[in-house]
């Protein structure tokens, strides 16, 4: 156990430090005069080629790839994220104050997802190909298919403008954040019933249920102790991905309920050139991606002791 | 199989002759009658330039559902390239391929391609780039997991011992045994690059106006959300419609694939 925990570090620090550089390499190879762009964002008007040149020194633009690389990964390994190359103050404050916006909501809006999801799930697998089963079939199939930026649109549609009872825009109160979350939330919902879905039905196939059902255990008990079990390895395991939509959605719902968090921070730094700002997206991104993954792994272990056996 | 055929054909079908539909051409700006509701004239209203919105959608096909299909089989090629070479190269080139995908799928795919098409620059190339850099990894994993459990198979060991070189081999044994899970994998992926190419033309990150791709008629269409809401309905239902309509066929192929696979 303690030896695959280990090779996880290890791997995860191979997909961190590829991270870094992918993303160095693709804004030192952007095209545009980085050093421009930058000069436009700070000063809000064209520049003329000194302070150009200015900027690119001061942004340290001027040495080689990997001179620049090193210089920034170096101060990285211990957070410090370096300045902003349009506004001059610290990446990191910034950058936590962002993030402050963007994880409860992504947390809320998983809540909101297991909410829906598991209860549907369990109803609609009481009786497989029942009414309700087909109908928390045809809503999840649905709801992957319906982009978060349009779920996003017909949510602010319906309950901000023609029943005027939530707010859309900003993050002023707390009431601004139910209809991300919500947005968010639904898409979960609809590919976590999916899944649990399909977890409880096989499961239930398993041929053991027929016997403990013969000796008189309960199909309450069963259900505790060997079908929820069961169904969540497959859960955890999608657990990754349920993860990608989130981050992914953050991004889009933040932009569309203009909610200041990582989604408008990185498009913002995006449109400035402020590649400090864009790089400390990314890796903090890569970060939560890999490490959430991490406990992934342990956790599914724990569940099923037979997954990284050798006969398996 | 059937549905996916009929599926493939519909679309097909809709991106080549849909324009032919259109009453009104796309681009023409008719001040005028800008913002009209769904009438005679215009079956669906017009957007804020006054041009007719269905027109725009059925234009708009060839740009959601075509540069998706394209996008789609541009990472089908590459990540098939790549989990054979991991697949067939031996341990040192299984290892760093395998540790370049997870890189690669050790992030959100779309936060990636907003990132990539963003730092490019707007415009229809760099989105192509953006969504097929961040779309192969999954077919290289398949790929290579089946290439994987083809490698001790008796006709492969044949076909090495027999000198075949290994182009010859994943040519001739390895593709055909792929082809059926990838093309699951594909199904799944055209999905997501419709979902992505809309997204990133909502951005602001995708084909650019006055082209009218599904999500920028979108973006355009948010504005006057409160005197036309109809407006923000028809390009949105014609992305869902498209992606599940994919789907279902996708979830078919893997059920007859199951069924196949269980009868042998």
């Amino acid at each position: 156990m303690m030896l695959t925990v280990v090779g996880f570090l290890v791997r995860a620090m191979v997909v961190l430090t590829g991270t870094a550089l992918l993303t160095f390499a693709l804004l030192w190879n952007a095209p545009g005069d980085p050093a421009q762009a930058i000069a436009i964002a700070r000063f809000n008007a064209v520049p003329t080629q000194d302070v150009i040149d200015q900027v690119r020194a001061e942004a340290g633009l001027n040495a080689s790839f990997w001179a620049a690389f090193l210089n920034w990964i170096g101060p990285l390994l211990l957070f410090d994220f370096g300045n902003s190359s349009v506004t001059g103050r610290p990446v990191g404050p910034d950058l936590w104050v962002a993030a402050t916006y963007s994880f409860p909501l992504a947390i809320t809006a998983l809540a909101i997802g297991l909410a829906i999801s598991l209860p549907l799930a369990i109803l609609a697998t009481r009786r497989p190909g029942g009414f309700m089963d087909r109908f928390a079939v045809a809503i999840a199939s649905l709801g992957t298919a319906i982009p978060a930026f349009w779920l996003g649109l017909l949510l602010i549609l319906l309950f901000a403008v023609q029943l005027a009872w939530l707010p859309a825009m900003g993050a002023r109160t707390p009431t601004h954040a139910v209809l991300p979350a919500l947005t968010l939330g639904l898409g979960i919902a609809a590919s976590l019933t999916r899944i649990i879905r399909s977890g409880i039905l096989e499961a239930w196939e398993q041929p053991f249920l027929a016997a403990f059902r013969h000796r008189g255990v309960s199909d309450r008990a069963i259900g505790r102790d060997h079908i929820g079990p069961h169904a969540a390895v497959p859960v955890v395991t999608v657990f990754g991905l349920e993860l990608a939509f989130l981050l992914e959605g953050v991004v889009v719902v933040e932009v569309i309920f203009g909610r200041p968090g990582l989604g408008s921070f990185l498009t913002s730094a995006i449109l400035a050139r402020d590649f400090p700002h864009v790089q400390a997206v990314v890796l903090l991104t890569a970060l939560v991606f890999v490490v959430v993954n991490l406990i992934i792994d342990v956790v599914y272990r724990v569940l099923d002791p037979r997954i990284g056996e050798p006969d398996a | 199989m059937r549905s996916v055929a009929v599926i493939g054909a519909a679309i097909l079908l809709f991106v080549v002759f849909g324009p032919l539909l259109a009453t009104h051409d796309p681009s023409t700006i008719n001040i005028p009658k800008r913002l009209s509701p769904p009438g005679d004239e215009f079956f669906l209203g017009t957007d804020a330039l006054g041009r007719d919105i269905l027109s725009r959608i059925l234009h708009g096909a060839r740009w959601s559902l075509g540069l998706a299909f394209l996008i789609s089989l541009i990472g089908l090629c590459v990540g098939t390239l790549i989990g054979l070479l991991a697949a067939l190269g031996g341990k040192l080139a299984d290892w760093v391929v395998m540790r370049t995908t997870d890189t690669f799928l050790s992030f959100p795919e779309l936060v990636a391609a907003v990132v990539i098409a963003g730092l490019m620059g707007a415009g229809t190339w760099s989105l192509i780039f953006a969504l097929s850099v961040t779309s192969w990894m999954r077919y290289a994993r398949v790929a290579r997991g089946i290439g994987l459990s083809l490698q001790s198979r008796g006709y492969v060991i044949q076909a090495r011992l027999a000198g075949m070189s290994p182009l010859y081999i994943a040519r001739w044994h390895y593709l055909p045994s792929l082809l059926p899970s990838l093309t699951v994998v594909w199904t799944g992926m055209f999905a997501r690059a419709i979902l992505g190419i809309s997204s990133l033309g909502f951005l602001g990150f995708g084909v650019q106006p006055p082209m009218p791709e599904w999500g920028t008629m979108l973006l355009d269409a948010r504005v006057h959300m409160r005197s036309t809401p109809l407006q923000m309905i028809w390009p949105g239902l014609a992305v869902v419609v498209s992606v599940l309509a994919i789907n279902l066929a996708g979830d078919a192929l893997r059920d007859a694939l199951a069924k196949t696979e269980r009868a042998k």
